[in-house]
């Protein structure tokens, strides 16, 4: 058998491995295509932390440069400052270059259009369309333009944030606030957040050196200092950023992880409260948004799974809020991205305006327990591994807007594969941890078995 | 579509045509390869393309794992002098140098601050051609750029090599155009720690190339007009990227880039006799100056490596080419034209004698120029028939170190193919301006194109 690909090159953009796959020569091509595309004019470019993103930062600016790009290099910040500064600027463009949790070892180019948004299937088609023809716009040297450093992005950033949402109530107390961006791209962003909005900050794992002090991801299994830090200081939250900041988890007063699917119900009270409408989210997200929402008599939408699907489907229902149950909100009237600077200020002016504790706030959702599991599955066995379970569960209510959902009584599980990696998650949501846990290892013995007979059905040779 | 050069001395095409960012990265992915990492320095000459080249090259540098420091805009000499200062394993000079400013190229420089040798030309193109790149993976890519300023490095060089007090007594007036090339950074400074007066102009290297970057009589019309209305004593006329140099005398008379070279070895052997080293292409009056001291002409082929690699060997005193590029070996072994102007104004400042009456002093021999366009697809076998055309010409000797060169007691003809385009150059020098325009046809109807 042929060895796991290490590259991906697909409509949310390219993902590879440096060193093997992910080559500064198919870098300078891809950034050319997108200047291709885009017809130059002005393009933002950010980079996260990781060790290799200086040498694709330069292929990038290169490939740019030589299709008739203006750059805005804004150097390491988080990726939805690159989409907010787009808007800003009135740019045409901008790439992300970040594998955002993906470890180490890994780094990806994720293009943004003119309006913000990631580029979703058509405008990404699109653009594959023109890497593969591989005949780029080249301009003369001459007309060529020098990349603009624009060094203080990421202030740009905080103070629009802070700006929209005002600062903190002035209140007999100032909250206290830890934060963990994991040594990523909001390492620097998310305590002048904290800070500017008014509150008390105390840091960890802000060395952004491209070395993980802990594993990109902040699920709960990955926010055990961030905990401890929060006990220590007697801090009132906890915020935990994956490596490019758009995603956001949170941990309550008790140092106790609440999971990241909560980000967005407590984001979103706030919102809610002040400006009703339409909410949207995916469909792998927890139930709790349609408890927030009905609060306040208002709708929710959903759409496939991933940041370009939500905030399109964002736009046509003219949403207030939206997001996904990773831990990314995205707040339109500040930025149309998954923004963990907004989760922040949202989540502190909820804190501030009620004076509960987060885990207060997060036990009127304490009957939505969330499980994740995931597991390796070849690209060409998803398919049938989800006919699979979908014959196993005929007869209940399917989703198939995105791999299969099934509603069960009081509970429902959603299983798909990856757009990113080749694996298969379940997500399954129930009254009880213990109910959640058993519904999700009841479909991942399914996918095993599935898997298992299609590999006695194919000995090996 | 204009033509790409790949060879010995680098890679060299037009921006926006033939020299794309992928063969660029691919380039200097296998140069940081070849010279297995290690500390790699970066510059560039002020062409708008050179920061796309710049970018194109850190990546290529920086996915094999080599440590990137980059000195902007600033001289290849300068960057020359830093390679061995900072204990870089290499570097990479983004100039087109002389070429037009739509052309743009890598110049490749080794640990002790030389070009490549011919042989080592060949060995990086050989990984370039592979194409098996030693890229590393993420615990060893480097996760940033450093800069270091090898200009400022270069001033403290050349101080230390030139009794500046006994230069700046003499208070000259010196007028000097620096194309707005990288030179701007660095010659007018040189020239006031010289103690000389100033006369700049072209100085800025934010603004397009006022002239063709290549230092000839052509290029010298602003800098003769600066030489009389500043009643200056010497004008220099610098290339983009700080190597060559040509003269305007004191009453205005541009010379042409061949006497760069005769004037400077005068002005070196007068203080100190050694072994001179120039290519064969090169005017004979470096023999007849060179004869005044007894001093012996090394002829390499064509090309600055040669002429470095022969000066080392036989601790020559100067060398250079007849493009305007003398090497001070006491600075460095290389084209360096902020030596070459110092040597001139020592020798200036020390006999007293105006430029005129320098240039008066040497026999007069004429140099005639002719490029041919030649199809990259002919250029070798035109090259070859004409050896063969030729055949034994009597009276004659045929040298073929590099091309052909065929020598007549009262002066020579010499044809090759360019390193650096798909032209054959024909230069023919003689007594008169007529017998060497007779040479030249000589040469002209013998080739096939």
């Amino acid at each position: 058998m042929r060895a796991i690909p290490t590259l991906k090159i697909s409509v949310s953009g390219v993902r590879g491995v440096v060193g093997e796959s992910l080559t500064p020569e198919m870098v300078t091509r891809f950034a050319q295509a997108f200047g291709t595309y885009v017809g130059g004019g002005r393009i933002v470019v950010g980079r996260d932390p990781r060790t290799s993103g200086e040498m694709v930062r330069q292929a990038v600016l290169a490939g740019l440069v030589s299709s008739g790009c203006r750059v805005a290099d804004l150097g390491v910040c988080p990726t939805p400052t690159v989409q907010l500064l787009v808007r800003q600027l009135g740019a045409a463009g901008g790439v992300a270059i970040t594998a955002s949790h993906n470890p180490p070892e890994w780094n990806a180019l994720k293009f943004v259009g003119g309006d913000g948004l990631f580029l979703g299937p058509a405008r990404g088609r699109e653009l594959l369309d023109i890497y593969h023809q591989g005949n780029y716009a080249k301009i003369p040297g001459a007309a060529q333009r020098s990349p603009e450093r624009i060094a203080d992005a990421v202030e740009r950033h905080v103070r629009t944030v802070v700006d929209a949402l005002g600062r903190l109530p002035a209140g007999p107390r100032r909250l206290e606030v830890v934060v963990d961006p994991g040594g990523g791209a909001a390492s620097r962003a998310a305590g002048l957040l904290v800070r500017e909005i008014g509150a008390e900050v105390f840091a960890i794992h802000t060395d952004a050196d491209g070395r993980f002090p802990r594993p990109a991801e902040p699920v709960p299994e990955n926010l055990g200092a961030l905990g401890d830090a929060v006990r220590a200081h007697g801090a009132d939250v906890g915020f935990a950023q994956d490596m490019d900041g758009d995603r956001l988890a949170l941990v309550d007063e008790t140092g106790r992880p609440i999971g990241e699917e909560l980000t967005l119900v407590l984001a979103a009270e706030p919102v809610l409260a002040r400006e009703p409408g339409p909410v949207v989210t995916n469909v792998a997200t927890t139930d709790a948004v349609e408890a927030v929402a009905s609060r306040y008599g208002c709708v929710v939408h959903r759409t496939r799974v991933g940041e370009a699907n939500v905030a399109e489907g964002m736009r046509s229902h003219r949403a207030v809020i939206g997001g996904e149950g990773n831990g990314g909100v995205i707040y339109p009237r500040v930025n149309f991205a998954r923004d963990s600077l907004v989760g922040m200020a949202l989540v502190l002016h909820r804190l501030a305006a009620s004076g509960e504790t987060v885990s207060a706030l997060a036990a009127a959702y304490d009957r939505f327990r969330v499980v994740k599991l995931q597991r390796h599955c070849p690209a060409d066995q998803v398919r049938p591994v989800l006919r699979h379970v979908r014959e196993t569960w005929a007869g209940r209510p399917v989703d198939l807007a995105d791999g299969i959902k099934v509603r069960l009584d009081d509970s429902w599980f959603i299983l798909r594969g990856s757009n990113t990696e080749p694996i298969v998650r379940v997500i399954a949501e129930a009254p009880t941890t213990e109910a959640a846990r058993a519904l999700a290892e009841r479909v991942m013995a399914d996918v095993a078995a599935c898997l298992g007979a299609e590999q006695s059905s194919t000995p090996h040779p | 579509m204009e033509p790409l050069k790949i060879g010995i001395t680098g890679v060299r095409g037009v921006v926006g045509e033939t020299l794309t960012p992928e063969l660029v990265v691919r380039f200097a992915e296998a140069f940081g390869s070849y010279a297995d990492g290690g500390r790699m320095l970066v510059c560039r000459d002020p062409r708008p393309s050179g920061p796309m080249v710049q970018a194109a090259v850190t990546a290529g540098l920086l996915a094999v794992g080599c440590e990137v420091v980059d000195l902007g805009v600033c001289p290849t000499p300068s960057l020359q002098l830093a390679v061995p200062w900072l204990g870089a394993r290499g570097g990479v000079s983004i100039t087109g140098g002389h070429n037009p400013p739509e052309w743009n190229a890598l110049k490749f420089v080794r640990g002790d601050g030389l070009y490549l040798s011919a042989e080592q030309g060949e060995e990086l193109l050989d990984v370039f051609h592979q194409g098996a790149a030693g890229r590393v993976g993420w615990e060893r890519i480097r996760n940033g750029v450093e800069d270091a300023d090898a200009i400022g490095h270069h001033l403290d060089a050349l101080a230390a090599a030139f009794d500046t007090a006994a230069i700046g007594s003499r208070r000259l007036r010196v007028a000097v155009d620096c194309g707005n090339g990288s030179c701007a950074r660095l010659t007018p400074r040189w020239l006031e720690r010289l103690g000389c007066e100033v006369l700049p102009i072209n100085d800025d290297p934010s603004l397009p190339f006022p002239r063709l970057p290549e230092p000839s009589v052509a290029a010298a019309a602003q800098a003769r007009a600066l030489v009389l209305a500043g009643r200056a004593d010497l004008g220099l006329v610098l290339d983009a990227d700080g190597e060559r140099l040509s003269l305007v005398d004191e009453t205005g008379r541009a010379l042409s880039e061949e006497m760069t070279l005769p004037l400077a070895v005068e002005a070196a052997l007068s203080r100190e006799r050694g072994p001179v080293v120039t290519n064969v292409s090169t005017t004979g009056l470096v023999e007849r100056v060179a004869a005044r001291y007894g001093a012996m002409v090394v002829r390499t082929p064509v090309g600055q490596a040669y002429v470095s690699e022969a000066i080392l060997e036989h601790g020559a005193v100067v060398g250079g080419e007849g493009n305007g590029g003398v090497a001070v070996p006491r600075v460095q072994a290389t084209h360096d034209s902020a030596a070459s102007a110092a040597l001139l104004l020592r020798h200036l400042a020390e006999t007293a004698e105006p430029l005129s009456a320098q240039v008066a002093a040497l026999p007069t021999l004429v140099v005639r120029k002719l490029a041919v366009p030649v199809p990259p697809s002919v250029l070798y076998s035109a090259l070859a028939e004409f050896r063969e055309a030729v055949g034994a010409v009597e009276g004659a000797t045929v040298d073929q170190t590099d091309g052909v060169k065929i020598s007549w007691p009262d002066g020579w003809v010499h044809v090759r193919a360019s390193n650096t385009q798909s032209l054959v150059r024909i230069i023919a020098e003689a007594e008169s301006d007529e017998r060497a325009g007779e040479r030249l046809e000589w040469a002209r109807e013998r080739l096939r194109t």
